[in-house]
C-alpha cells in the first residue's frame, strides 16, 4: 500500500508541472506590459521598470518560468499589491474557509447522493424513484448562485432560521455552533448540484450491479434484501461511484466560487474574483496554482480509496 | 433517424423539454421584432416597480429599466453566448480529438497528456485564470468557457476516432492513395459528427450556466449590456428588498437549463439500446407471480414441482421459457435435468426459490411444494428463510457468481449468519471447516482470499461450501462443472456424490452432458423447449432412450475408444419460445415426424421400462421393451 501511494505521489509530479506551465502560459497571454497590468495604469514608469526587473520580466520566457517555479517551490508566491501582503499567506488564510465550506458540501453530496441513488435504484419506477429523479433533475438544473439567493430569501430573511451571510457572527463567540449556523445554507446550496449528479450516477451504477450474477447468489443464500442492496450491490457499485466523487470534488470547488460570492464567505474563490476585478495578477496566479495543486492531491486520495475498496487493483 | 424522433416523442419529458426550449429560442429570435421597451433606458423615478405594474409586466429594476425587455434581451444574449461557446468547444475539441485519434502514436500521446493536464483543473480555476489574463468581458468569458470545455470534447472524440481509424473503409481509402486530410474529412468526420452533436446537446446547458455564472461574478458581460447572469448579479444587492428583480432572471436560467437537460436525457435514452430491451431494469427480490388455479400437491415428496410455467415478458412479446414442468426429488436422490442451452433448465431451477430475474420473468402457473408447503407466491420473508437454509444453489461460473470485493471467508460467514446468528469467530471456524469439507487445501489461509485469487476449481468448491453452509436438504446445482476442465470436474462430481450419500442431500443437477448424468444421477429428466420430453431412471433412459430427441442428444456425445462412431449433430435449431409451434416442439428436427405430431398437445405417456415420454412414436415400442 505504501508503495502504491508513493507511486501515485510520484506520478503527480508531472501533472503539477503541467499545471504550472498552463497557468504560466495563460498569464503570459496578458496583453501589453505585465508590470503595468500588475501595478495598474497609474503606476509611475520607474515603478514599472523596477517591478519588471524584480519579477525578471525583462528576461526570456523560459527563464522567467524557471525563476517563477523556483520561487514558488521555496514558498514565495510573490506579493499581492492590492492587499500588500505575501500571496501565499493570503491564499492559505482564505483556503481554510473554502475547505470548511467545500469539504462540508462534498461530504453532504456524497452521503445524500449515494443514498438517493441507491433508494432510487432499489425502488426503480416506484414513487420514491420518481420523486428522487425529479428532484435530481431540478437540482442539476438550478444555478447554485440562484439557489443560494433564494435560500437566503426564504430561510434567512423570511424564516430567520439562519444568518444571511458571512462565516462568523460580527459580535459574539466564534464557536462551533456559530459556524454551523453560518455554514448550513451555503453548504446546502453548494451541495445540491453535485448531489444530483452523484445520485444519478449512483442509480445507474446500482442498476448495472443489481443485474449481476453475484447478487442472485446473495439472494440464493437467503441474505436479507436490505443487505443485498446496501452491502453487496452498493459495495460493488462504489467501484464506479468513487471516480465520480473525485470529479464532483472539482465541481464543488468550482461552485464554491459562486456560493462564496452569494454568502460573503471569506474563501479563496471570492478572493480570486476580487483579485481579477482589481487586476491583482500575482494573487490570481498564486491562488489558482495553489488550489489546483490541492485538487491534484485530493485526487490521489480518491485513487488510494479506490484501491482500498477494490482488491483487484494491483497495489 | 425517424425511429429516433419517434422514440424521442414517446419520451414525454424530453418532448416537454424540446417544446420549452423551442419556445425560448423562438422568443429570443423574435425579440428585436417585439414591441418591447428599450432595455437600457433608465428611469430613476420608476425604480423597483413590482411585477404586473402598468407598462411593465414584470416590473422594473434598480435603475427603472423594464424587466421584461431586459429578460428577453438577456435571454437572447445568454443563449447566443452559450451556443457559441458550445460550438467553439465542440469544433476545436473535435479537431484535437480527431487528430490525436487518427494519427495515434506520439502525436496522440503528447496531445492527450496536455488534455489530461487541463482536466486536472477544477474548471472554474482555468476559466478564472483565462478571464484574469484577458480581462473581464463577455467575449473573454465566452472564450474561457469554450476553452474549459475543449478537453471534454477532445477526449470523447478521440475515443471514437481511434475506433474508426482502424476500420476497413479507412484502410481502403488509404490504399486508394487518398491524402490524410481527405480521409479525415471524407471518411472519419461523417462518422464522428453524430457523437459531436450528442455531446453538444448534453453540454450546452452547462455552457449557458457557466457563462451566466461568470457574468454573475461580474467577469462576463459589462453594463449596460446584460445577459441573464449579470442581471442576477446586479439584482443581488436588492435581493432582500426587491426579490422579483432576482427571481425573474434566475427562474429563466433554471427553465432553460432544465429544458436542455430534459432534452439531453431524452436524446441519451433514445440512443441507449439497453433501455429499449429493458435490460436496465432491476430484478426484484422475488420473481413476480401471476397464476390462476394452483395444482394440489400430488404426493408427499421432499420437493415437488407441478405444472410450473415461467415466462419472460419483454415489451409485447411473451417467451414461454418453462411450459408446464413436473419434477420431484426425494432425500438422498439425485435428479438430472438435461437439455440444450435455452431449453428452460436453469429457469425451472431458479423458479423454485423465486430467483428468476423479474422483470422480465413471471411465474404464470403451477406450484412448487417443499414438504407440502407451496413456495410459489410465498411471502418474501418465508422464501428468504428457506433460501440457502433448506434449498441451496450452486451456480455455474463462480467468478461471476461470487462477490468480487469480499473474501470467500466473508461470503461464507455471511451465508451462515444469514440464518443462524452466531458470533463472527464461531462462524469463521465453521467456514474453515466447510472449506475443508470441500477439500480445499490450507483452508485456514484460503479463507482470506478473494475470488479472483483462486483457480476455477477452487472457486467452484467455495460455491459448494457456501451451498452446504446451513445443511440444506435440497441442493440445486446449475451446471456447476461446465466451466471446469475434466479432471477438476471429476473431483467436483465425486465430492457431490459423497455429500449426497453422507448427508442424505437431495440434488437437482442441471447439465447438458450425458456423461455427467450417467456418473451421478439416479433419475433424469430431459427438457426441450421448456417442457420435459422424457423422464425416468437414468439406466433405463441411457440404455433405451425413448424420445427421438433423447436419442439424438446421446448420439452427440463422443465416446473414448469408439473411434469409428459417427458424431451426429442434431440438424436445425430449437424453436424460439415466443412462437412455439402446435403439437411437438421437436417435430421440425425429428427424423420420424408424422402429421399428427403437429396437432394438439401431446402428453407424457408411461412406458413399461419405467420411463415416461412425450412422443407419439417413441423409439422404444411397447413390444421392444418387453424383450
Amino acid at each position: 500500500m505504501a508503495g502504491y501511494i508513493l507511486k501515485r505521489l510520484i506520478s503527480a509530479i508531472p501533472v503539477l508541472f503541467g499545471i504550472s506551465i498552463i497557468v504560466f502560459v495563460i498569464m503570459a497571454m496578458i496583453p501589453g506590459d505585465p508590470a503595468t497590468a500588475i501595478l495598474g495604469s497609474y503606476a509611475t514608469p520607474e515603478n514599472v521598470e523596477k517591478l519588471n526587473r524584480d519579477l525578471g520580466l525583462d528576461k526570456p520566457m523560459v527563464r522567467r518560468y524557471v525563476i517563477w517555479l523556483g520561487n514558488m517551490l521555496q514558498g514565495d508566491f510573490g506579493r499581492s499589491f492590492s492587499l500588500n501582503r505575501p500571496v501565499l499567506d493570503e491564499v492559505m488564510d482564505r483556503f481554510g474557509a473554502t475547505l470548511v465550506l467545500a469539504g462540508t458540501s462534498f461530504i453532504l453530496c456524497a452521503l445524500l447522493g449515494i443514498a438517493a441513488g441507491v433508494v432510487s435504484a432499489a425502488r426503480q419506477y416506484g414513487w420514491a424513484d420518481k420523486a428522487i429523479t425529479f428532484a435530481v433533475l431540478l437540482g442539476i438544473s438550478i444555478p447554485s448562485f440562484f439557489l443560494g439567493m433564494m435560500m437566503i430569501l426564504i430561510f434567512a430573511v423570511q424564516l430567520r432560521w439562519f444568518p444571511v451571510s458571512g462565516m462568523w457572527p460580527i459580535y459574539g463567540a466564534r464557536d462551533l455552533s456559530a459556524l454551523i449556523s453560518h455554514l448550513t445554507l451555503p453548504a446546502l446550496a453548494l451541495a445540491v448540484v453535485a448531489t444530483g449528479v452523484v445520485a444519478r450516477l449512483s442509480r445507474a451504477a446500482m442498476l448495472e450491479v443489481l443485474r449481476q450474477d453475484f447478487i442472485r447468489t446473495a439472494r440464493a443464500k437467503g441474505v436479507h434484501e436490505r443487505s443485498v442492496i446496501w452491502r453487496h450491490a452498493l459495495r460493488a457499485a462504489m467501484v464506479s461511484i468513487i471516480p465520480v466523487l473525485g470529479v464532483q470534488a472539482g465541481f464543488v470547488l468550482s461552485g464554491a466560487v459562486y456560493i462564496e460570492m452569494v454568502f460573503q464567505w471569506p474563501g479563496v474563490g471570492r478572493m480570486l474574483v476580487d483579485a481579477i476585478l482589481k487586476r491583482d495578477i500575482l494573487l490570481v496566479q498564486g491562488g489558482v496554482v495553489f488550489v489546483a495543486a490541492c485538487y491534484v492531491g485530493f485526487n490521489i486520495i480518491v485513487d488510494v480509496a479506490q484501491s482500498l475498496l477494490d482488491p483487484r487493483i494491483k497495489t | 433517424m425517424s425511429a429516433f424522433f419517434k422514440l424521442l416523442a414517446r419520451n414525454r419529458l424530453a418532448l416537454a423539454g424540446l417544446i420549452v426550449m423551442g419556445a425560448v429560442v423562438l422568443l429570443a429570435l423574435l425579440t428585436p421584432l417585439l414591441p418591447l421597451a428599450n432595455p437600457d433606458v433608465t428611469d430613476l423615478g420608476n425604480r423597483f416597480k413590482p411585477p404586473l405594474s402598468e407598462g411593465a409586466l414584470l416590473g422594473t429594476d434598480h435603475l427603472g429599466r423594464d424587466l421584461l425587455s431586459r429578460l428577453m434581451w438577456g435571454t437572447r444574449l445568454s443563449l447566443a453566448v452559450g451556443f457559441a461557446a458550445a460550438i467553439i468547444a465542440a469544433t476545436l475539441g473535435a479537431a484535437i480529438g480527431i487528430i490525436a485519434g487518427f494519427y495515434g502514436g506520439r502525436t496522440d500521446n503528447v496531445i492527450m497528456r496536455g488534455v489530461d493536464m487541463l482536466m486536472a483543473f477544477p474548471y472554474i480555476l482555468l476559466a478564472l485564470a483565462i478571464v484574469a489574463a484577458l480581462g473581464p468581458g463577455l467575449l473573454n468569458a465566452l472564450i474561457a468557457v469554450a476553452a474549459v470545455n475543449i478537453p471534454f470534447f477532445a477526449r470523447n472524440i478521440r475515443g471514437i476516432t481511434v475506433g474508426i481509424a482502424h476500420k476497413e473503409f479507412v484502410d481502403a481509402a488509404r490504399l486508394c492513395g487518398m491524402t490524410d486530410t481527405r480521409i479525415i474529412v471524407g471518411e472519419v468526420l461523417p462518422n464522428v459528427i453524430p457523437v459531436i452533436v450528442i455531446a453538444m446537446s448534453t453540454t450546452v446547458g452547462w455552457m449557458i450556466l457557466e457563462t451566466a455564472g461568470l457574468s454573475f461574478l461580474g467577469l462576463g458581460s459589462q453594463p449596460p449590456q446584460a445577459d441573464l447572469g449579470s442581471m442576477l448579479g446586479e439584482a443581488r444587492s436588492a435581493l432582500i428588498t426587491n426579490p422579483h428583480t432576482s427571481i425573474v432572471p434566475g427562474a429563466m436560467i433554471l427553465v432553460i437549463v432544465m429544458a436542455i437537460n430534459l432534452l439531453g436525457d431524452g436524446v441519451r435514452d433514445a440512443l441507449d439500446p439497453r433501455l429499449k430491451s429493458g435490460a436496465l431494469s432491476r430484478p426484484m427480490p422475488t420473481t413476480r407471480v401471476e397464476r390462476g388455479a394452483v395444482p394440489a400437491p400430488k404426493r408427499n415428496a421432499l420437493l415437488s414441482v407441478q405444472g410450473l410455467e415461467t415466462q419472460f415478458h419483454v415489451k409485447n412479446r411473451i417467451y414461454r421459457a418453462v411450459g408446464g414442468v413436473d419434477l420431484t426429488v426425494e432425500p438422498g436422490e439425485c435428479l438430472g435435468l438435461i437439455g440444450e442451452s435455452g431449453s428452460g433448465k436453469s429457469v425451472t431451477a431458479l423458479s423454485i426459490m423465486g430467483l428468476v430475474a423479474s422483470p422480465p420473468g413471471v411465474i404464470t402457473g403451477g406450484a412448487v411444494y417443499y414438504k407440502g408447503e407451496d413456495l410459489i407466491g410465498a411471502p418474501y420473508e418465508q422464501l428468504r428463510s428457506l433460501r440457502g437454509r433448506r434449498v441451496a444453489y450452486i451456480f455455474q461460473d463462480p467468478l461471476a457468481t461470487l462477490h468480487p470485493l469480499y473474501t470467500v471467508g466473508d461470503q461464507l460467514i455471511e451465508a451462515i449468519r444469514a440464518h443462524h446468528p452466531t458470533p463472527r469467530a464461531e462462524a469463521r471456524a465453521r467456514a474453515i471447516e466447510l472449506l475443508k469439507s470441500v477439500r480445499i487445501p490450507n483452508a485456514d489461509q484460503r479463507i482470506d482470499s478473494y475470488p479472483h485469487e483462486m483457480s476455477g476449481g477452487m472457486r467452484q468448491r467455495v460455491g459448494i461450501a457456501m451451498a452446504l453452509a446451513n445443511d440444506p436438504e435440497v441442493i440445486i446445482a446449475d451446471e456447476p462443472t461446465t466451466a471446469l476442465d475434466v479432471t477438476v470436474q471429476a473431483q467436483i462430481l465425486s465430492l457431490l456424490d459423497d455429500l449426497r450419500r453422507d448427508r442424505g442431500l437431495a440434488i437437482i443437477f442441471i447439465t447438458h452432458d450425458f456423461g455427467v448424468v450417467a456418473q451421478l444421477c439416479d433419475r433424469v429428466a430431459v427438457m426441450y423447449a421448456g417442457r420435459i420430453v422424457e423422464e425416468g431412471p437414468t439406466k433405463a433412459i441411457l440404455n433405451r432412450p425413448a424420445h427421438p430427441y433423447t436419442a439424438k442428444l446421446m448420439a452427440c456425445v463422443p465416446e473414448l475408444g469408439q473411434g469409428r462412431r459417427e458424431l451426429a449433430a442434431i440438424p436445425g435449431l430449437p424453436p424460439v419460445v415466443d412462437a412455439l409451434p402446435q403439437g411437438c416442439a421437436f417435430a421440425d428436427r425429428c427424423h420420424k415426424v408424422q402429421d399428427e405430431c403437429r396437432i394438439g398437445d401431446i402428453g407424457l405417456r408411461d412406458l413399461p421400462t419405467g420411463t415416461r415420454v412425450r412422443c407419439i412414436a417413441p423409439e422404444t415400442t411397447v413390444s421392444e421393451a418387453a424383450l
